[in-house]
């Protein structure tokens, strides 16, 4: 059997998952003997190809084109298209990346194969290549085979197999084959564009020394800017309870108590919280607590070092400008 | 948008790990072993049975009072004494009289409280230790995984479809995204327990309800460590009055478990006239009776709970049975609704559910032609015998306590027949009176004053709030509301109007409130992270316009030690 991996390359830099993927089809190479080639596919991918050539495999194919210099899924499987059917390999194997996902099912059935994804294991049953994948989030296993006629597509989970076990070739150095392949601009419907990496929540409130939260008693959304003020003027962040985060009139990263963050900041302003107990779980280990409360009878003042009972409307913009004032005199 | 589903084939499918649910899995491994050692054909396999658990893990949506009768447990596990988690055998009985100022004592501990020969336990532990034997039989249990739709096949049954993970509050596909894996099953068996979110699809679309509608009642409950000496490790009293009034079905329970621990709670029929009128704080009311009072002073409260429970009884029972499907446990009425006891009957309803789909699988026909077996072997069992004595119990009371003793009186003395056999029933929440005019209109400021909540001293009693943190309830913040409101428009115009948004009462978690826009109007906002899946909603909505589905595996109470 001939079994063919897909490394990847993002960036100019190794997918480190197309090593534990190669190190499976060395494995599966060993118990069903069979050959592995090595496909490293982009622009200037020549070092590449050769840090591939010194392990155990029995030749790399190297592929460029300008065209697959930036991931596309039309390029990607135009070209992979063609190595297939002209290198005839039995078993397709890729990392189970984000990249692999795109477009990999895609490759699958523009030949008219099915796909075995996101599998952490294999086993060989008298010649018959069994997968395993996880399924109900790993609470079970399942065996799954192919039917029809090879060739056969499979990914593997990253850390399903150990790239530290990687065999080096017995003689050195493989044979680094170049691959010609045709891709056209008109064959690429998408274009790249930069790439970006998800911004990471601006604010950590576990990490705030200083935190206003709001409460049911801040009664709408357009009045939540004066809280915000008081927040500025203090120097600390904006936090509320679950009602308001529930609302949408700030974010859920925003929300403190049992179902949200737990934060003990040198200071908590309590601006209309009544203290539910879910509430101050997320809270009670703060230094200090302010609680401002139009009820004289809200359990937050249980628990505050220090309680207004008096409407947050009048005492928000009045704390606010004295701040203000303070600080610039 | 189609979603690509992973389907996966079992032999047997049960929905929910309850004691019914758990012991029709145990059974069934037991009996396929067992087959398999005499080398009977065709050879099945335990690793073929499937069993679903919305819960965290198993035991952590059970809750009960809990006194079980042991016989049922005693057959499916014979030498049960020596591993399961028995609290303690009951020690005493007593019937309580509660008025505002007092307490009698029935002298005679009448018989349905009499619980000699029975255990106190808490079913949480009872179902963990179970599933740990069935586990252990090799069943496949997945926990965190809850029914959501029925996959219907020919006349019945042929599986479910799990829910989707990894949905948004809009329903879109977070990041986590995982569609529900849709289980193919030869015999389906709906164990949900009260009120099952499946069942009640079922036996809609199949038309399997029996002459009366099924009655409800909820239970809530509180754990208490309470100071020593305080109450004997194994004393059962149950409480009739104060404060639930005649024209209303209830009940108090206090049980003495071992180390001081005390499991209390309030029981009430799902059927009273008052819209407005508010479970949780009756039953925080009658905490603070004198006798209550004494018992839980200085201790401290440990865990709360509630859930709805099905007082059906006979005429209530749907047809449990049809092709490729069972319906078994509180699902299938299995609870006698005079003893208020409900675990023996799950767990012989699941046994002989297995039994059932036992030669299903042996003669590979698993249509309502095999499984018809199924009704015939609950006539068979001592499950007709203690449901058919008390088959028109629960209806007597339907029109309040004293006309209840009246028609029960003849019942006992007639093997429960009684003055008029079969007693009719008609659904709980057709019991509201219309409140129009007392509440006032809506935007009459005025006039609109609702009835005051209950707060709670902090101590003794507690708001609603406080009681669910001590449920340990959790959800998926980030998730579709799994309290469907077929119609807001009907919450914030016509039962403002008529009812006086029950929701805002009958709910336990304080999952429903009306608030107030902006602009005046009252719009129903739905708490649903609260939710501790006692289903009363969608029993006690007056329109019947509360649809609850399964929420996000693992999401809701975490009932441990209840």
């Amino acid at each position: 059997m001939k079994i063919l991996v897909v490394t990847e390359l993002r960036q100019g830099k190794w997918n480190n998952a197309s090593f534990e993927t190669l190190a499976a089809a060395q494995q599966i190479a060993k118990d069903t003997s069979s050959t592995v080639s090595a496909l490293v596919m982009g622009k200037g991918v020549a070092a590449f190809a050769d840090e591939l050539a010194a392990k155990n495999v029995a030749e790399v194919l190297s592929v460029q084109h300008d065209l697959l210099e930036a991931y596309t899924p039309d390029g990607y499987c135009v070209a992979l298209k063609q190595v297939i059917e002209s290198a005839q390999p039995d078993l397709v194997l890729f990392p189970h990346t984000y990249q692999v996902r795109d477009f990999a099912p895609k490759l699958a059935a523009m030949l008219g194969k099915g796909m075995i994804g996101d599998c952490i294991g294999y086993r060989n049953e008298g010649g018959k290549l069994i997968f395993v994948r996880q399924m109900f989030q790993g609470k079970t296993v399942a065996d799954v085979t192919f039917a029809g006629a090879a060739p056969w597509f499979g990914s593997f989970q990253s850390g399903a197999f150990r790239a530290d076990l990687l065999a080096a070739h017995p003689s050195g150095k493989a044979p680094v084959n170049a691959m010609t392949v045709a891709v056209s601009a008109q064959q690429i419907r998408t274009q790249p564009l930069d790439l970006f990496k998800e911004a990471k929540s601006a604010v950590d409130l576990t990490q705030a020394s200083l935190i206003v939260a709001i409460g049911r008693g801040i009664k709408a959304p357009e009045n939540i800017p004066q809280a915000v003020a008081l927040a500025k003027a203090l120097g600390g962040e904006i936090a509320a309870s679950r009602p308001i985060c529930d609302e949408g009139w700030l974010p859920m990263e925003r929300q403190i108590g049992s179902s949200g963050q737990t934060v003990a900041p040198k200071l908590y302003l309590a601006l209309g919280i009544s203290g539910a107990i879910q509430h101050v779980v997320g809270m009670k280990g703060a230094r200090t607590i302010v609680a401002i409360n139009k009820d004289s009878n809200a359990p937050i003042f249980e628990i505050a070092d220090y309680g207004v009972v008096g409407d947050i409307f009048e005492i928000m913009p009045a704390l606010t400008e004295a701040l203000e004032k303070a600080k610039t005199s | 948008m189609t979603v690509q589903r992973e389907l996966l084939e079992a032999d047997v499918l049960i929905v929910g790990a309850g004691p019914a649910g758990l012991a029709c899995a145990l059974h069934l491994a037991n009996l396929i072993k067992k087959h398999n050692t005499v080398g009977g054909k065709p050879e099945l396999s335990a690793d073929n049975i499937y069993v679903l658990e919305k819960g965290r893990e198993i035991g952590a949506h059970q809750l009960s009072g809990a006194i079980m009768n042991p016989k049922a447990i005693a057959e499916l596990v014979p030498d049960f004494e020596k591993s399961a988690p028995l609290d303690t055998p009951v020690t005493e009985d007593a019937a309580l009289l509660f008025t505002r100022g007092s307490s009698f004592r029935f002298p005679i501990t009448p018989p349905p409280f009499k619980n000699k020969g029975n255990y106190v336990i808490s079913l949480s532990k009872m179902t963990k230790w179970l599933g740990g034997l069935v586990e252990a039989a090799g069943v496949n249990v997945f926990k965190e995984f809850g029914g959501a739709e029925l996959v219907y096949q020919g006349e019945g049954i042929g599986g479910v479809i799990t829910e989707d993970k990894g949905l948004d509050k809009n329903g879109k596909p977070k990041d986590n995204y995982t569609p529900g894996y849709e289980l193919r099953a030869k015999v389906t068996v709906l164990a949900e327990g009260t009120r099952g979110s499946l069942t009640k699809k079922l036996v809609t679309a199949k038309k399997l309800d029996n002459i009366n509608p099924q009655s409800y009642g909820i239970g809530i409950k509180e754990l208490w460590d309470v100071q020593p000496g305080r109450i004997a490790t194994g004393y059962v009293a149950h409480t009739l009055g104060w404060p639930v009034s005649t024209d209303m079905y209830g009940g108090g329970w206090i049980y003495g478990l071992s180390n001081n621990r005390v499991s209390i709670g309030l029981v009430l029929a799902l059927e009273y006239a008052d819209p407005q009128f508010d479970p949780h704080a009756a039953f925080q009311t009658w905490k603070t009776h004198a006798f209550l009072r004494k018992l839980l002073d200085g201790g401290k409260l440990v865990r709360y709970g509630a859930k709805s429970l099905p007082y059906g009884g006979w005429y209530a029972m749907p047809r449990n049975y049809l092709d490729g499907g069972l319906i078994i446990g509180d699902s299938g009425s299995f609870l006698d609704s005079q003893r208020l006891k409900g675990i023996h009957l799950a767990i012989k309803s699941g046994m002989l559910a297995a039994e059932t789909i036992f030669e299903a699988l042996r003669t590979g026909d698993t249509s309502s032609k095999t499984l018809s077996a199924f009704p015939k072997k609950i006539e068979q069992s001592y499950i007709k015998k203690e449901l058919w004595q008390v088959r028109n119990f629960h209806q007597s009371f339907q029109h309040g306590m004293l006309r209840g003793f009246f028609h029960t009186a003849f019942q006992q003395i007639t093997g429960g027949r009684g003055l008029i056999d079969p007693m009719r029933a008609h659904e709980g929440h057709e019991a509201y009176n219309k409140i129009n005019g007392r509440t006032g209109a809506l935007g009459d400021e005025a006039a609109h004053s609702k009835p005051e909540r209950f707060k709670g001293d902090g101590t003794l009693t507690f708001d609603r709030l406080t009681d669910v943190y001590h449920s340990g309830t959790r959800h998926e913040e980030d998730q579709p509301c799994h309290l469907v409101v077929k119609d807001l428009n009907v919450c914030a115009t016509k039962c403002v109007e008529e009812y006086g948004n029950p929701c805002e009462y009958f709910c336990p978690a304080a999952v429903y409130e009306m608030a107030k826009e902006s602009n005046g109007s009252a719009k129903l906002k739905i708490n649903a992270a609260n939710c501790v899946h006692c289903k009363t909603c969608d029993i006690a909505d007056p329109y019947q316009i509360i649809d609850w589905v399964v929420p996000e595996g693992g999401g809701g109470p975490n009932y441990e030690g209840m």
